[in-house]
């Protein structure tokens, strides 16, 4: 007997996306407002009732705390997300309403990913994410780097599916079966499966050495594209591949504990390394994100302090960071179109008081200094990896961090001490700057008052 | 509960920075913004003297203590108190702080907003250093100081400062994030990042060398101690005046406030066992930073490795671990804070009048500034340990402990008074004798301003000098615990 309740968030997009495609024939520009109102509908109904869709399956309470947990991240999420994309798209004509429903389809296919217990459900959420994904980036059609990043980005992507499709037929060829409980003892080919899956995995996440893609795709995608990208999708699999290692428990399994922690050190390398002589802000923000990836591994990795806590804090100060340094960078443009060479942020502080300041704010709490949100993240992380004996991989971490924050310092440096070279037309987008001034104040004051947060990641996994 | 008058000290500076930063700037003009930069922190510096008069000097421990949990989970607190250890570097900072507004009252002219507000919120971040006495914040505050010193450095400093205030922010940083991960493990021991029962508590010898280590690297990066002192002289020569001022008279201070604060209660073992490194650390500090400051042409640099030399006196008598030694490295800080600061003022002050800092482009200033020599004599000599002065107390007393030690310690810690005596008369005969070179003739002398805080200062220096018993009660009781 198939319990239906525990789809109803998944039911309720797809009703949205319905609604979108009906309704968008007719009229387009409401199609944003419906959907953040949706959106707003489905958090609500989250917040009230998530953990009662969930009461009648066997899952343990954890599980489903995490279920409904990340699944309102994801809305809200796509809330900020859909009203921030609106002004960019007008400006770049891309202004259609096939991108809100590529949003949503991204977002379902996010939700089926990150509750499902069957490594065939999970493919297919993930594909539906992917598809979506690749049409994004390349939704900008006149532009020839935007064709080119979707065609890398599928091409590539295409790949990892076969990987992951490949380790899902040796799983099954070793246990008859796609679901992840009847995986409990690892014989070779489950091993080679179980670490192809996770190869995809890392891929979706763009942890090193599986990052190639990012760097291009970040560069030549329409920037509210990068933005997506950067956020939700990769927050979805994420998650998926925290549940992987958590419900299959990966760190018994020597080889792949192998695997697991050296992807991890590869990613705080190599994101610093990679970023630090990049000269286009989204490619350097791409690096960036790799170097975050790995602090993330890294979290899942923990297991004995505020067990999940630390890896949710970290995300959920990471996907605010990221929306408030996009909302910022949506906010600019110069003569020539969109916002992209590092060097055309100098002087921001003489042109505009609010947006250097937040970008500030962003990132020298990306690079873990006091006193804002992000230090708290990383000191957690740390405390996390710490507690459990990661001695050289936090090493590593904070050698990486303080690489980090020389490129980070870059930024703020042609923010504030250089004189600007060419003119950046304010968007005056009001939307986009009251959600990077909130952001900014957000990532400040949980510095201070951090407990509503750490109260709401930790009751969840009690 | 009593009067919170230690959160009193660490919000006023960062309300005026925010009451500042919503006043609109374009009416403002640079003056009132000084002026009221300056209502600011003198009245701090009125609010800070309350310290010294309400401390009870007999008693043991922490007092004026605030606790507010922080974070309900773990046993992170807002926790701050202050001993008499802390006290005395307070008032040095909050001393400090309108005397750096008042001499950039002049060469500051673009952005003097946000110049003063970040001088704000470095003082309310050096002051969180000095009174928390939980481990978390203590990080907090001496990481978050250096955000402003990078913006100060940054954006009002010469022609590389770029160069240096990346250095400045990296080097501190990378010897930081070490003393986090161990921070981190204590307190992963511990279970609580009080400083009071961390003390308490012993480690496993090999641990507790590992986890000194990491202290170290953060503090010896901010004294600066001899292989890692590079930064130093290239953020001073960049940094305007003000924040050389702050940077030697305070922020070089955090480095030996945290040896004597958490490095020797902490590690008993460790620091015994790391006496030989850091004493030959120092001593090579001491001589090979006199003889590089001997060959100096620009003023900047060579006050700047003579800090690294004073600096050097510091840390060993802070390891050598007896009464004497701590309370004359104490002294010699306090005194460096002061003397150091002065001597970059007076530095600041002839560059703003003639563009340059190279001492072969002064000779005779004292025919046309005579009041300008008597101050710099004041503190040259101070500087130099002429007894009367307070350079001489903290010389004197950690060589005086060095002889328990070891005597070649001694020697090579009198060689660096020697040093130091030829390289500062040195400076001053260059600068202020001599003939009168026609291009410096039209130099003003000081003026009422300029008088005015040279003469606080100058009051200072002599006032300890004669009299350092009303520092050594304060900080005599709160050594003596932190000795093994």
């Amino acid at each position: 007997m198939i319990n239906f309740y525990q789809f109803i968030p998944e039911i309720f997009i797809l009703a949205l996306i319905l609604l979108t495609l009906c309704f968008g024939l007719f009229n387009k520009d409401r199609s944003i407002a419906i959907n953040a109102v949706g959106f707003f509908i489905l958090t609500l109904i989250l917040i009230n009732f998530g953990k009662d869709f969930y009461n009648s399956t066997d899952l343990s309470l954890n599980t489903i705390n995490l279920f409904v947990l990340s699944k309102i991240i994801l809305s809200i999420g796509s809330i900020v997300f859909i009203l921030l994309s609106k002004r960019p798209l007008k400006n770049e004509n891309l202004y259609r309403y096939e991108y809100i429903l590529f949003i949503l389809f991204a977002i379902l296919g996010s939700f089926v990913l990150i509750s499902s217990d069957n490594f065939l459900t999970a493919f297919i959420g993930l594909e539906l994410q992917s598809l979506s994904l690749y049409l994004m980036a390349a939704f900008n059609t006149k532009n020839l780097k935007s064709n080119e990043a979707g065609i890398k980005y599928f091409s590539l992507g295409a790949l990892s599916s076969g990987f992951l499709l490949f380790g899902i037929s040796m799983i099954y060829y070793d246990t008859s079966s796609f679901y992840m409980q009847n995986l409990n003892n690892f014989t070779t080919i489950s091993e080679i499966g179980l670490s192809l899956i996770l190869i995809s995995l890392f891929f979706k996440v763009s942890a090193a050495p599986f990052h190639i893609w990012t760097p291009d795709v970040y560069e030549g995608s329409p920037t509210i594209s990068t933005l997506f990208f950067a956020s939700l999708p990769k927050f979805a699999s994420l998650i998926f591949l925290f549940r992987v290692y958590q419900e299959l428990n990966i760190s018994g399994i020597q080889s792949l504990d192998y695997i697991f922690k050296i992807v991890c050190a590869i990613s705080l390398l190599v994101g610093v390394y990679g970023a630090i002589t990049q000269k286009v802000i989204k490619r350097l923000l791409a690096f960036s994100s790799i170097n975050h990836i790995g602090f993330m591994l890294l979290g899942i990795m923990c297991y004995q302090f505020m067990s999940e806590g630390t890896l949710f804090f970290y995300l959920i100060i990471y996907l605010v960071t990221t929306f408030g340094i996009f909302a910022v960078l949506l906010n600019l443009r110069t003569v020539e179109g969109e916002f992209t060479k590092i060097s055309q942020l100098n002087g921001l502080r003489f042109t505009s008081n609010s947006k250097s300041i937040s970008m500030l704010v962003f990132f020298f709490s990306l690079a873990g200094i006091p006193p804002f949100a992000g230090f708290f993240a990383k000191f957690f992380i740390l405390s996390a990896s710490i507690t459990d004996g990661f001695f050289f991989l936090s090493i590593v971490a904070v050698l990486s961090s303080v690489i980090a924050a020389f490129y980070y310092l870059t930024i703020i440096k042609n923010m504030f001490f250089n004189k600007s070279e060419i003119e950046l037309l304010d968007d005056n987008n009001k939307i986009g700057k009251v959600i990077f001034i909130s952001f900014g104040l957000i990532i400040t004051l949980f510095f201070f008052y951090p407990d509503p947060l750490i109260n709401l990641v930790d009751n969840l996994f009690k | 509960m009593s009067f919170p008058i230690l959160s009193l000290l660490i919000l006023t500076p960062i309300i005026g920075a925010l009451t500042l930063s919503l006043s609109s700037s374009s009416q403002l003009k640079n003056k009132t913004i000084f002026l009221s930069g300056l209502w600011i922190t003198t009245g701090e510096f009125l609010l800070s003297l309350l310290l010294p008069i309400f401390y009870d000097k007999t008693k043991n421990g922490y007092q004026f203590t605030e606790y507010h949990t922080w974070f309900d989970k773990f046993d992170i607190n807002y926790y701050v108190g202050v001993d008499g250890v802390s006290i005395p570097l307070i008032l040095l900072t909050t001393f400090l702080v309108p005397i750096c507004l008042l001499c950039s009252l002049n060469s500051i002219q673009n952005r003097a907003k946000e110049f003063v507000i970040y001088f704000l919120l470095l003082e309310s971040f050096i002051i969180g250093v000095f009174v928390s006495i939980d481990l978390v914040i203590f990080y907090v505050f001496f990481e978050a100081v250096l955000i402003p010193m990078f913006l100060i450095i940054g954006i009002w400093g010469g022609e590389n400062r770029l160069y240096a205030t990346f250095k400045f922010f990296l080097y501190t940083l990378a010897g930081s994030v070490l003393m986090l991960l161990a921070i981190i493990y204590i307190i992963s021991k511990v279970k609580s990042g009080n400083i009071e029962l961390i003390s308490d508590f012993t480690f496993d010898q090999q641990v507790e060398l590992i986890l000194f280590l990491c202290f170290f690297a953060s503090f010896a990066v901010k004294v600066p101690m001899f292989p890692f002192h590079t930064w130093l002289p290239d953020a001073h020569v960049q940094a305007p005046t003000s924040g050389s001022v702050i940077l030697a008279g305070v922020l070089l201070k955090l480095g030996a406030y945290g040896f004597i604060r958490l490095s020797l209660p902490f590690f008993e073992y460790a620091s015994i066992y790391f006496q030989p490194m850091i004493f030959a650390l120092s001593c090579v500090a001491i001589v090979y930073t006199s003889i590089v400051a001997l060959r100096q042409l620009d003023m900047k640099k060579m006050i700047a490795y003579s800090s690294v030399a004073h600096m050097g006196f510091v840390t060993i008598g802070i390891f050598t671990l007896t009464q004497d030694g701590i309370n004359g490295a104490y002294f010699q800080m306090i005194s460096h804070g002061i003397v150091s600061a002065a001597l970059f003022l007076i530095v600041g002050v002839i560059y703003e009048r003639h563009h340059t800092r190279m001492i072969s482009d002064y000779s005779g200033v004292t025919n046309v500034m005579p009041k300008y020599s008597f101050f710099f004599m004041i503190f040259m000599l101070s500087s130099v340990g002429l007894p009367g002065t307070s350079g001489f107390v903290g010389e004197f007393l950690v060589i005086m402990s060095t002889i328990s030690v070891s005597v070649y310690l001694t020697f090579f810690t009198a060689i660096g008074v020697i040093l130091g005596a030829s390289y500062m008369l040195l400076l001053y005969k260059n600068v202020n004798f001599g003939d009168l070179k026609t291009d410096i003739k039209q130099l003003a002398d000081l003026t009422n301003i300029e008088i005015f805080y040279f003469s606080c200062l100058a009051f200072l220096t002599m006032f300890l000098g004669v009299y350092p018993k009303l520092l050594f009660e304060m900080i005599n009781k709160s050594i003596s615990i932190s000795i093994i």
